[in-house]
């Protein structure tokens, strides 16, 4: 049933965006907010996720939503009070929620204990009006935790199907009554306001078995004097069928209340004039037309009996209905459905509060929902453009024609226009932060609570756009910068206290745009990074030189470093082991940087800067053995022609550059790369320095300089195969395919090959 | 003749799903995402029964079934809301707005389409 899996997935991203309105009305009520649209809001939210649930037999997940909504219907009705305390419980509940919902999706499990106590702390509230258990108290007593098997449990999961099989089950029951039914019903006025039909109930009481049906008229009044709305005939029924008395409750299921029903076995009484159903069928029918008012439909005959201006004219009384009404139905047996002014008043329902139709619905959809393909195929295309007309442009230049030729102009508005169409699409799949920033106030949250902190999140900038590839791995490395400004940068409640400052610690979380880049900055008003330890630490780990001198700045770019970890016990919180160089990897990976400043006793911002797409790229765009390749950019520090006298042989194979009074290794791209396995004087060409990602240098030795270009990413993996040492693939203006550098894997992959002649031997050898 | 039904739900999947069940059944099926869409959708069809959900922003479903039954066109149009529980108390709420029966959620198919051609005509 691959329709249904649909309606899955889309149960599954609908769930993503109720979580956030969830989160968000929780927040919102947080700060104060508590309005009823907004509990109204978070209550649809829990509301919805659990109906989808239930249409998907997601048992675990409707039974904790069911708790949860049953808190907030509470909330909602006024009968327990927003507090901050209960706002932070409900936020907590969105969490489990959340996790509910993802174990749902990939079929995973949740935390059941987690869960158990989570729920048991919503019907604890429930149960006592929203006052919160005395601190510590996380398990109240166990009666009022609904547990799994009470009505939520049986009312969802078997009822659909269990109560169509009562449906089928009457031929089984042999006949209990002995004999035929009974049954006497008369409509109220409300059955037919609500659009209910006796007609449908004899229909309904006909398919359990043959039924003769005697209409009682003796409340009929003579027809002057008729309420057309009202009601006034009774039906006594005769069902001769093996069915049980609840069957034919059944079906007066949804009129109860709205006609008197008499239900009695045995014989049928016999007074009563008895039609044949197809006959009393007929009679409706004509009814509908000859006596209006009783058995038709209300909406047909009132409207119509004052329809035409006309006919109501001679009626002074618009209020009175009776009177006009046969008139009018003569006249017109046909309804007039368009009509609508001028009877409103002649109807004896309220005026509508109803709000106009007219009138703008709030949340009408101002967007539109693409396919993300879609786009990213137009992204491909015009990246074809872009290169179609940097190859026009070489071949027109190739052609001789003089700059200010008529083609040579064109062709310049032509490359305009090409680049604002390019910025035009990358606009259409930016997408702004907010979907990666609101995942955080969950994580703050967590690692407040795993740390015993007091965290305040403050977000900005959440609708700041970047392109998709970039959204798509910002989540890691924010991850580990808001972690580790908590566990890290603040301080404890007491020590907080003491050095005078709020107890609550605030975390800030900024996105901003920076001259062509997007820049992420977690701040925290901790107490900043403690130079002394970090730079003992680094020694210590022979990070650096006993005796290094530093600068601040340096010295707080120690905790990027490989195998640098401040804590002294590696929490599980920051940790795992993986410090902030993890993070400065994946940040290197984007093409993007990472900094930080600090003051001590105030507090740390780290600084991410990326670059706004990784569909185009800056590049450095080389000669090398014939080939053309392209440099990332932001791997260059510098390029430079080296002297001959600054090249120095290393074992059999390697060489370094001497830099300024340090040596750098020395890397022929063609040699790594197999496009030449001779070598060649380094000071022949020229040389890039780079830093890797992981802080190293290398000096990458090429023939030629072309110079600066920005290109468009072709994946080559996708295309071709992964090819070591190679990043991507573009192609250029003249039409070949130029293939981007890996420069880290590049660097590991000499420093692999050779037979390691180590850094020591190549000071001993100076 | 093919009937229509108006589907009033403000949950996506609930209305895939019950658009799933119609279609499957012979339904012509027309929605709208919430009471007050609902209403203007009204202005452009009629269709032979409608279902709608209760908790929806804007105008809920008592909203909805009320302004409905106020207006001319859809007076005598059955109503059919679609619950989560069997709340007694919400049905006749429901009742009392004008809702004409109800689907508890979740709706077995044929259960839909046996509630539905209970109050079709």
């Amino acid at each position: 049933m691959d329709e249904l899996e649909e309606i899955k997935v889309t149960f599954f991203q609908e769930c993503d965006e109720l979580l956030a309105d969830l989160e968000n009305g929780l927040l919102a009520m947080q700060s104060g907010d508590s309005d009823g649209e907004t509990i109204n809001a978070v209550f649809r939210a829990v509301h919805s996720i659990k109906g989808g649930a239930g249409a998907f037999g997601l048992d675990p997940l409707v039974r904790f939503a069911h708790v949860f909504e049953t808190l907030l219907d509470g909330v909602r009705s006024h009968k327990i009070d927003v507090t901050v305390e209960l706002v932070r419980e409900l936020l907590r509940a969105a969490d489990v929620l959340a996790d509910h919902v993802q174990a749902a999706r990939t079929d995973g499990v949740v935390d059941e204990a987690a869960s158990a106590d989570m729920a048991a702390v919503l019907a604890a509230l429930t149960a006592s009006g929203g006052r919160i258990a005395p601190v510590g108290g996380v398990a109240p007593p166990p009666a009022p935790v609904v547990t799994p098997d009470d009505e939520i449990g049986s009312s969802f999961k078997p009822m659909a199907i269990m109560s169509l099989a009562n449906f089928d089950e009457p031929a089984e029951l042999p006949s209990l009554g002995g004999g035929a039914w009974t049954v006497t019903f008369r409509p109220k006025t409300e059955l037919y306001r609500n659009a209910n039909d006796p007609l449908l109930l004899l229909r309904e009481l006909e398919r359990l078995g043959p039924i003769t049906v005697a209409i009682n008229d003796e409340t009929l009044p003579s027809l002057s004097e008729m309420d057309p709305e009202a009601a006034y005939l009774a039906f006594t029924v005769t069902l001769d069928a093996p069915v049980t008395e609840a069957q034919i409750q059944e079906v007066f299921e949804f009129v109860e209340g709205d006609c008197d029903v008499e239900i009695t076995g045995g014989p049928a009484p016999a007074e009563a004039p008895a039609l044949d159903i197809a006959a009393l069928l007929a009679a409706a029918e004509t009814a509908q037309i000859e006596m209006a008012p009783p058995v038709a439909e209300p909406v047909v005959a009132p409207p119509v009996a004052v329809a035409p201006p006309p006919v109501i004219e001679p009626v002074a009384e618009p209020v009175a209905p009776p009177a006009p009404a046969s008139v009018a139905i003569e006249a017109h047996p046909e309804p007039a459905p368009e009509f609508t002014g001028v009877l409103a008043s002649a109807i004896k329902t309220p005026q509508p509060k109803a709000p106009p139709a007219n009138e703008p619905v709030a949340n009408a959809q101002a967007t539109i929902r693409v396919d993300p393909e879609r786009i990213d195929r137009l992204i491909d295309l015009v990246g074809e453009l872009v290169i179609n007309q940097a190859m026009l442009a070489q071949r027109v230049i190739e052609s001789g024609l003089a700059s200010s030729s008529s083609v040579a102009l064109g062709l310049d508005e032509l490359e305009q226009l090409t680049r604002q169409i390019q910025d035009g699409v990358m606009a259409i799949r930016a997408q702004p932060v907010k979907s990666v920033f609101q995942r955080m106030p969950r994580l703050v949250r967590e690692v407040a609570n795993m740390t015993g902190k007091s965290v305040r999140l403050v977000t900005e900038g959440e609708s700041t756009e970047v392109d998709k590839t970039v959204i798509e791995r910002l989540g890691e490395p924010i991850t580990h910068m808001l972690r580790n400004a908590i566990d890290h940068g603040l301080e404890t409640p007491d020590e907080r206290r003491a050095a005078g400052k709020p107890i609550e610690g605030t975390v800030r979380l900024a996105a901003l745009h920076r001259g062509g880049r997007i820049v992420i900055e977690v701040g925290d008003d901790g107490r900043g990074i403690n130079r002394k330890r970090v730079y003992a630490i680094a020694v210590e780990k022979e990070l650096i030189a006993p005796d290094a001198v530093l600068s601040d700045e340096e010295i707080d770019n120690l905790i990027f470093l490989p195998g640098f970890s401040t804590a002294s016990t590696v929490s599980d919180i920051s940790g795992r082991g993986v410090g902030m160089d993890v993070v400065r990897r994946s940040v290197q990976a984007l093409g993007g940087r990472i900094s930080i400043s600090s003051k001590p006793g105030e507090g740390s911002v780290f600084t991410l800067s990326l670059p706004l797409t990784l569909a185009v790229l800056d590049g450095m765009v080389v000669d090398v053995a014939g080939q053309t390749l392209v440099i990332p950019l932001t791997a260059i520090v510098e390029s430079l022609r080296p002297k001959a006298e600054e090249v120095k042989g290393l074992g059999p194979q390697g060489a370094v550059l001497s830099v300024r009074d340090s040596f750098v290794p020395l890397v022929d791209i063609a040699n790594a790369l197999g496009f030449r396995s001779d070598k060649r004087a380094p000071h022949e060409g020229v040389v890039l320095l780079i830093e890797a990602e992981d802080g190293g240098r290398a000096a990458l030795v090429a023939d030629a300089i072309q110079g600066q270009r920005q290109v468009v990413i072709k994946s080559l993996e996708s295309n071709y195969r992964q090819v070591e040492g190679i990043a991507a693939a573009t192609i250029l203006g003249d039409g070949r395919v130029a293939l981007i550098v890996d420069v880290d894997a590049l660097v590991a992959m000499r420093r692999r090959d050779n037979t390691r002649p180590t850094e020591p031997t190549l000071f001993a050898a100076e | 003749m093919s009937r229509t039904i108006l589907t009033v739900d403000d949950s996506r999947t609930m209305r895939d799903m019950l658009r799933l069940a119609l279609v499957k059944a012979g339904f012509d099926v027309v929605e709208a995402v919430d009471g007050l869409h609902g209403l203007e959708v009204l202005g452009g069809v009629d269709p032979d029964v409608i279902i709608t959900d209760i908790n929806m922003p804007n105008l809920d479903g008592f909203g909805f079934i009320e302004a409905v039954r106020e207006g001319e066109r859809h007076r005598a149009t059955p109503i059919l809301v679609l619950t989560t529980e069997s709340d007694p108390e919400k049905k006749s709420r429901a009742r009392q707005a004008g809702a004409t029966g109800w689907i508890v959620k979740p709706f077995h198919p044929d259960k839909l389409v046996e509630a539905i051609r209970r109050v079709a005509a």
